[in-house]
This record gives structure tokens, C-alpha cells and sequence, in this order.
């Protein structure tokens, strides 16, 4: 079966260019949410193998949501996305349960590869 | 109930591996199978009110309103000269909402339309002697023989809904 | 580019402008109260989201300029840097270099220089002074100005959502149809309760849906924008020297009732080039500039928008249209001789008129300004026409700045119900049979002094092929007789039903293909109670009368 993915992140652009690169790849994306809220009710509805989160959201940050993602739903794989220069994020993203990152603008190439092993479990 | 005649049919796989197979909704007109392909069917649903339209043929019996889009009904057996022009719609029939890339119409039908899959290769191109009736030839894509020996009379929509065809309309 | 990345394009620009307008929201809010944090939270996302989508688009300048201006808000939202003194005029600068950078991104122009702003907000950013006044940054010399390309690209936002704002708009109208009716039940049942509710919903409807009318509001310029180029290229193809002048860009109007005047306004342009404009040396001959005006402008007059197509060409040779008009079978001899010229300038809008001595490529074939007309009459709009010999011809369309609900009388014939626009509908009147008249076959009302022909909507209706109408016969009339005098082109018509209704907004959908065909509807609406209930078109109605008549 195919993995199920849920997408975070507050930009319809970058929700729809990470959908296009993931549904390419033969993912199912489950769900797009474009808020800390959202996110938690998504993840929760639809239990997604794995989650991609923008580190900034309207309502909460990216870390709030991932602390709440990581106890509402720990067996979904959190990568964090972000811009460069949040650097200090996301190091405390993933001392808080994210496995990887993947740092905006992004290629193609490099979201499967982060995201194909944190699908698989090893460390990005 | 409307949902359930648009069941997916079961079963009726040809034995012998993955051979191609078309899905047909099945309807008669004067007693006789026709067929159309399920891709160029919207959905099938018990014919709500229709208006009928002044300045149209007999064979257009009016238009419904299709959870807001307003479609024309057509009979098909006065459009292929199977009945004489000009009958009412029964109380009660089914409407089966066919599309083709121009717009959408409804085939008014008397009983429950049906799902049914058949082999592809059981399609076999019009005969000739099925040229007595012109109207209902140039619709046809061709006749799908079934293991029991019945026919099923396959249309091909998108020939039969050209507006120029389907309806010579004044103006 | 391929269709993907035209979505991405898009999708770009519908979010850059969005969060450029949130940034204006915020910055005024900040102006206010300088350290407001959830003002400081979302400049930071928006500028955060904005360099991230820039980046991953190509726009490497306004990712530059976004994320200097995240890490300045950033700073502020720390309090290392107040937002004061200095810095207030340079995020501005700054703000309004991104609209200018977004705004020639959805141009296809190149992005001004940012050098001296990027400089200014470094500096800032590290409390320093600017290198020189904020507002003295220059702009490139080629950038249009704000007003023209900021409606250009509304529009690409408003194109993506017009599907949605029709099924909104479907809806509120459906939703102001049950209002009326249960309004009516209101003050039926007469529960005091009841009504008053009944009253605040009729309100609150009201409000909801003039906000939709308004939310599909556009600048006309994103039509008249488009004109230049086809101007050159018709002008390139007939030999003609033009130069198009475009005014009331701004001008707002609803989206779908500039896209059914489109392919009007599209023949009356090409025609003001191959009909309106002599040649280059006919013009020097005349004594005019080699190179031929055309105007295109638009303007609002109390609830109505008037687009005009203006020309200083030779005018419209107001006998050669007479004679035509005879010779295609419009008008016959006697009358087109009375007709003023005003009623002569009408046949041009005829279907199938061409007065054009020489067929051309561009505006001899296929429809011709008909298709003005008939686009005029579905929405209710009109057509004005001057015309000078020797100096020029202008038409104007007067057009409504929406079209979302029609007030409606209902009537009922043979047990269907009909609607008819008020627009079109004059009086009506119970007539005994002895009230009316009969003259030349026609059945005659009298109506304030006039006598006003009456024929049975069956009639017209059911009339098939070219027969005339069957005489009229007033023997046939029993009863108190029910008349719908409508009214087209100061034409007054008296329809007889079997009875009237009521009178109530509808929302007209079109009818879809094939049935589009038949001019005699205008549409269908749909009932409160689902029912479908056909428009009667007017002018059609109208049209046919004469035509057939006995």
C-alpha cells in the first residue's frame, strides 16, 4: 500500500508543489492543512505514515504543533520544512521528535530522498 | 435507491485471466437491450419533473433540473422511430444523464437501467442489416453479443449528442 | 510553459498579492501601535512565506527583499530594533518595492533594481541611519504604473475563483428566492416571532448578496487591456494605419458580464479598424492624419457601466445602410424611407447585415455585430450609436454593473409557469372580450390611449416554421382575459396568459447546449420549490410577433 502522507503548511503554493512532487512519486497525500489546528485534526483523522510541517503556522509555530502531533499521533513521521536561516527551529524541532528537515526552496530530488528515508527510518 | 442501480456489477468477469472488459448501464427501448459505455454516463436517477419546452421536437420531452443543471430529456424510441412521435412520459421512469464534450442529456427510459460488464471483444461492429432503422444506425458503435446468445445494442453517445444530429431546431 | 508550471505561476502570484495586501493591513496596524505582536507575528510569516514561494519561483530579488524584511521584523518582534525613526520609512519603501516586484512578476517584466532599498534595509536592520531619504529610491523607468498592472493581476486572482463566485452567487440567489417566500408565509401564519426573524433574514440576505455582487467585481481594464494588440494586428492585416487610446481601465464591473460582451466588443473593434478607419492615403486625401484614432474608454453612470468604441473615421454612410437594409429584406422600400437615421444605424446589428463593399479576413466572415446586440439584450443593456459623416462613429454600450438577481412577474400558461423580466414588462390588465378591438387581423388592447396588439403566448409560443400568426378572432375569447403588456424598443406588446402569479427575484441560468439554440428563452430559473420554470425573452418574443404576424 502506498504511503499516506499529510502536508502542513500556511502557502496554498507550497502545499500544491509538495502535493505535486509526492502524488509524482506514488504517495497518497491524505490531507493539506494550513494550520497548527488544522493539522492536529487532520493527523488525527486520517493517522498519516508521515507529516510534513512548515516551522511557521498562522496560530501556533511549527513547534507547538509538533510537540502536540508528537504525542496525539507518535507513530506518524514528522520532517519539518523551513526556510534558511531557522536554523535554531530546527534543531529543536528534532530534539523534539521531527527526523529530518527539509529546507525551502527545495528540490524535487532531495524531498524524496528525506522524505523515502524517513519513510524507511533512517536518519536524513 | 437511485444510488443503487449505479452498483458496480459483480461476477461477471470472463474466466480465463485479466481480459479487457467494458462497463455498459443497460436499458430497453421497444422490448430491445441497448447499451452505453458507463464512462459517458453521468448517473442515473429517477426522472425528476420536466418542463416541457415549447419550439423543441416531440422527442425532446423537456428539461430537469439535474441537482442545479438543467438538462434536456430526450425519448430515444420516438427519436429512432421505434414508437410514433409525441407520447407522453410515463409517470414514472429513469432518466440516464449521458455527457458527452459538448454538454449533457438525458435519456428518459421506461424501466431500471442496469449495470452490466461484458468483454470488449464481444463488440462487434454494426451489421449491415441493422441499417433499416437510419436514425438509430449512425448512433450505433455496435452490437455486443453475450455467452447467452442475446445482443445488446451498443450507442456511442458522443455520435448521437452533436447538436446538428440530435435536434433540427427551428431558428 | 507547461501547464504545471503555469498553476505554479499563478498559484504564486494569487498568494504573493494576498500577502501583500495582508502586509499593508499589518504595517498600518504596527504604524499605530509599533510593538502590537500579533501584527509583528504575521508581518513576520507573510514576509517568511513570501521569500520562501519567491525563491522556489526564481524570483531571487524578492526573496532578497522579503527576507531582509523578515529579519527586520523578526528584530522587532524581539526588541532589538523599535519600530521608529528611520527604519518606518524604509519597510515602507521597501513594502512598496515588493508590490512594484510582485506586480511586474505577473506582467512578465523584468523586476526593478533593489540594490539601494536592500542596502537601506541592512542597514536598518543593524541600527544604522539609511544611505539616503527612503524615498528617494528609484523605481526602474519601465515598471507601469501601480493602478494599470494591479488590476491586471486582480484579475488572474478572480479568474481562478469565478467558478466558485457563479455557484455562490447560484446559491445566495436561490437563497434570496426562499427568503421572499418565507417572508410571505411570515405574514400568512402572522407570528410575531416569525416575521421578525422572516424581516432579519430578508436583511442579512439583502447584505450577503450585494457582498457577492461586489467580491466579482473587476477593473474593465482587464478586457480593454487586451485591445492593443489586436488592434495592430487588424490594422497589419487591412492596410490601416491605427493608434487605440484605452481610458477607464478602473472602471468596475462584474466579471461575467464583461466576459458576455467580450466577443461584442471584440467585433466592434475590429470593425472600427476595417470599417471605421480609411486607409492612410484616403485619410490624407481627406485632410486628416495618416494615422487613424481609436478610442476604447469606459465609464460609470449611476448603476450602469458605458463602454464606448470611438473612431475618426468616416462615418456610417447612413444611405448605403438604408439601401441595404432593403436589399437583404430587413425593412421594405416605403418603410426604410421614413426610418431616421438612428432607426437606419439599427440595422447594422441585424443578424447577417454587412454593408463591407470588400469581404476581408478580419471582419467579413462569420458573426458580425449581432452578436453585439444579442449579448446587449441577455444582460438588459442597451446600444447607443453617433455618427458623423467625415469625422467619425462611436457605440457605446450601456451595460448593468451586475447581473445576479432579476426581478421576475410569474406567469402561468397551460399549467407551466413562465418568468418574465420586469425589465421588459409594462402593465398588466384584466380585459373583458368586448374591451378589445380587432383591426387588420390583430387583436388590439387599449392601453393609456394606445392601441397595443395582443396575441395569445400560445401563440407565439407554439408558432411553427414561417406560417403567420392565426388571425385574430375575438369570438374566441371567453371570460375576463389576462394581458401582459410587455415592452421592447418603445414597442409595446400584450401577451394574453391564462392567469399571473407573482412577482419575485429569480436567478437566470442559462440554458446549456443544444437547447441555447432557441432565442425565444432567455434561461430557465429554478422555483423556490425546485421547479424549473423557462424566461421568456423579450426582444425575441417580440421579434417573432412582427415577424409572423397575420
Amino acid at each position: 500500500m502506498n504511503k499516506r502522507i499529510l502536508i502542513v503548511d500556511d502557502s496554498f503554493y507550497m502545499r500544491t508543489m509538495l502535493k505535486n512532487m509526492l502524488t509524482d512519486a506514488g504517495y497518497e497525500v491524505v490531507g493539506e492543512a494550513a494550520n497548527g489546528q488544522q493539522a492536529l485534526e487532520m493527523a488525527a483523522a486520517t493517522n498519516p505514515d508521515l507529516i510534513t510541517l512548515d516551522v511557521i503556522l498562522p496560530d501556533n509555530t511549527g513547534l507547538d504543533v509538533l510537540r502536540g502531533l508528537r504525542q496525539q499521533t507518535p507513530a506518524a513521521k514528522v520532517v519539518m520544512c523551513s526556510a534558511v536561516g531557522q536554523e535554531v527551529i530546527v534543531s529543536e524541532a528534532i530534539e523534539n521528535g521531527a527526523l529530518a528537515y527539509i529546507v525551502k526552496p527545495f528540490s524535487e530530488e532531495r524531498v524524496l530522498e528525506i522524505v523515502g528515508s524517513a519513510l524507511r527510518g533512517d536518519a536524513a | 435507491m437511485v444510488d443503487s442501480v449505479l452498483r458496480p456489477a459483480g461476477g461477471k468477469v470472463a474466466p480465463g485471466g485479466p481480459e479487457a472488459t467494458v462497463q455498459l448501464i443497460v436499458f430497453q427501448l421497444a422490448g430491445e437491450d441497448y447499451g452505453v459505455r458507463i464512462e459517458q454516463v453521468r448517473e442515473v436517477t429517477v426522472t425528476p419533473e420536466v418542463a416541457r419546452m415549447p419550439k423543441t421536437p416531440a422527442f425532446i420531452k423537456g428539461i430537469i433540473n439535474l441537482r442545479g443543471d438543467i438538462i434536456a430529456v430526450i425519448d430515444l424510441e420516438e427519436r429512432f422511430g421505434l414508437v410514433p412521435a409525441g407520447r407522453p412520459l410515463p409517470a414514472h421512469s429513469y432518466t440516464v444523464a449521458v455527457e458527452a464534450a459538448e454538454y449533457t442529456i438525458g435519456l428518459a427510459v421506461r424501466d431500471v437501467p442496469r449495470p452490466m460488464r461484458i468483454s470488449a471483444a464481444a463488440i462487434e461492429a454494426a451489421p449491415e442489416f441493422l441499417q433499416d432503422s437510419g436514425q438509430r444506425e449512425r448512433y450505433l458503435e455496435g452490437i455486443a453479443k453475450l455467452p447467452d446468445n442475446s445482443v445488446i445494442i451498443v450507442l456511442d453517445m458522443r455520435k448521437l449528442l452533436m447538436a446538428s444530429e440530435i435536434l433540427r431546431l427551428p431558428n | 510553459m507547461n501547464a504545471r508550471e503555469q498553476e505554479y505561476r499563478e498559484l504564486f502570484m494569487a498568494e504573493a498579492l494576498e500577502y501583500y495586501d495582508g502586509m499593508g493591513r499589518h504595517l498600518s496596524v504596527l504604524e499605530r501601535s509599533p510593538t502590537d505582536v500579533p501584527a509583528l507575528n504575521e508581518l513576520f510569516r507573510l514576509m517568511h512565506n513570501l521569500k520562501s514561494n519567491a525563491r522556489a519561483m526564481g524570483h531571487a530579488a524578492i526573496g532578497e527583499v522579503a527576507h531582509s524584511l523578515e529579519t527586520i521584523f523578526g528584530l522587532i518582534r524581539e526588541q532589538q530594533r523599535a519600530f521608529a525613526g528611520a527604519l518606518v520609512p524604509v519597510v515602507f519603501t521597501g513594502l512598496d518595492e515588493l508590490g512594484t516586484m510582485i506586480r511586474a512578476v505577473g506582467a512578465s517584466q523584468p523586476l526593478p533594481d533593489a540594490a539601494v532599498l536592500l542596502e537601506n534595509l541592512a542597514r536598518v536592520a543593524r541600527g544604522e541611519e539609511p544611505v539616503q531619504p527612503a524615498a528617494a529610491v528609484p523605481t526602474a523607468p519601465d515598471t507601469p504604473s501601480e493602478e494599470d498592472t494591479r488590476k491586471l493581476e486582480l484579475s488572474d486572482l478572480v479568474y481562478i475563483q469565478v467558478r466558485k463566485l457563479d455557484k455562490l452567487l447560484n446559491l445566495v440567489g436561490e437563497l434570496v428566492i426562499d427568503r421572499d417566500r418565507l417572508l410571505t408565509l411570515a405574514e400568512e401564519i402572522g407570528h410575531p416571532a416569525l416575521q421578525a426573524t422572516a424581516r432579519h433574514l430578508f436583511r442579512i440576505s439583502d447584505d450577503l448578496q450585494y457582498s457577492v455582487m461586489d467580491v466579482r467585481l473587476v477593473g474593465v481594464g482587464v478586457l480593454l487591456n487586451k485591445f492593443p494588440r489586436v488592434v495592430r494586428d487588424v490594422a497589419a492585416a487591412e492596410g490601416k494605419e491605427a493608434e487605440l487610446t484605452l481610458s477607464g481601465q478602473d472602471v468596475q464591473i462584474d466579471r461575467n458580464v464583461l466576459q458576455m460582451i467580450t466577443d461584442g466588443l471584440l467585433h466592434l473593434v475590429r470593425n472600427g479598424v476595417s470599417h471605421g478607419l480609411e486607409t492612410p492615403d484616403q485619410r490624407e486625401a481627406a485632410g486628416k492624419p495618416r494615422v487613424g484614432q481609436l478610442r476604447l474608454s469606459a465609464l460609470t453612470e449611476r448603476d450602469d457601466v458605458l463602454i464606448e468604441v470611438a473612431d475618426d473615421g468616416p462615418g456610417i454612410d447612413t444611405e448605403a445602410v438604408r439601401r441595404k437594409a432593403v436589399e437583404r429584406g430587413l425593412t421594405t422600400a416605403a418603410l426604410a424611407a421614413g426610418l431616421d437615421e438612428q432607426a437606419v444605424w439599427a440595422f447594422l446589428f441585424e443578424p447577417g447585415f454587412s454593408t463591407a463593399a470588400q469581404v476581408t479576413d478580419i471582419s467579413g466572415r462569420g458573426v458580425g455585430l449581432d452578436v453585439v446586440k444579442r449579448a446587449l439584450d441577455s444582460l438588459g443593456g442597451q446600444l447607443r450609436i453617433s455618427s458623423v459623416r467625415g469625422q467619425g462613429t462611436s457605440f457605446t454600450l450601456v451595460l448593468p454593473t451586475s447581473i445576479a438577481v432579476k426581478g421576475a412577474l410569474l406567469v402561468e400558461l397551460d399549467g407551466r409557469p413562465y418568468a418574465v423580466p420586469l425589465l421588459h414588462t409594462d402593465t398588466v390588465l384584466a380585459l373583458r372580450p368586448e374591451e378589445f378591438s380587432v383591426a387588420a387581423g390583430l387583436l388590439l388592447a387599449h392601453v393609456q390611449g394606445q392601441a397595443v396588439p395582443v396575441v395569445p403566448l400560445r401563440d407565439l409560443l407554439h408558432a411553427e416554421g414561417s406560417e403567420p400568426l392565426p388571425t385574430a378572432d375575438k369570438t374566441q375569447l371567453h371570460g375576463p382575459q389576462q394581458v401582459l403588456v410587455v415592452n421592447y424598443n418603445n414597442r409595446r406588446l400584450g401577451l394574453l396568459v391564462d392567469q399571473f402569479i407573482r412577482q419575485q427575484s429569480i436567478v437566470i441560468k442559462p440554458l446549456s447546449k443544444p437547447l441555447d439554440t432557441i432565442d425565444l428563452f432567455g434561461g430557465v430559473t429554478l422555483l423556490g420549490s425546485g421547479q424549473v420554470c423557462l424566461v421568456l425573452d423579450v426582444p425575441a418574443l417580440t421579434r417573432l410577433f412582427v415577424a409572423r404576424r397575420a
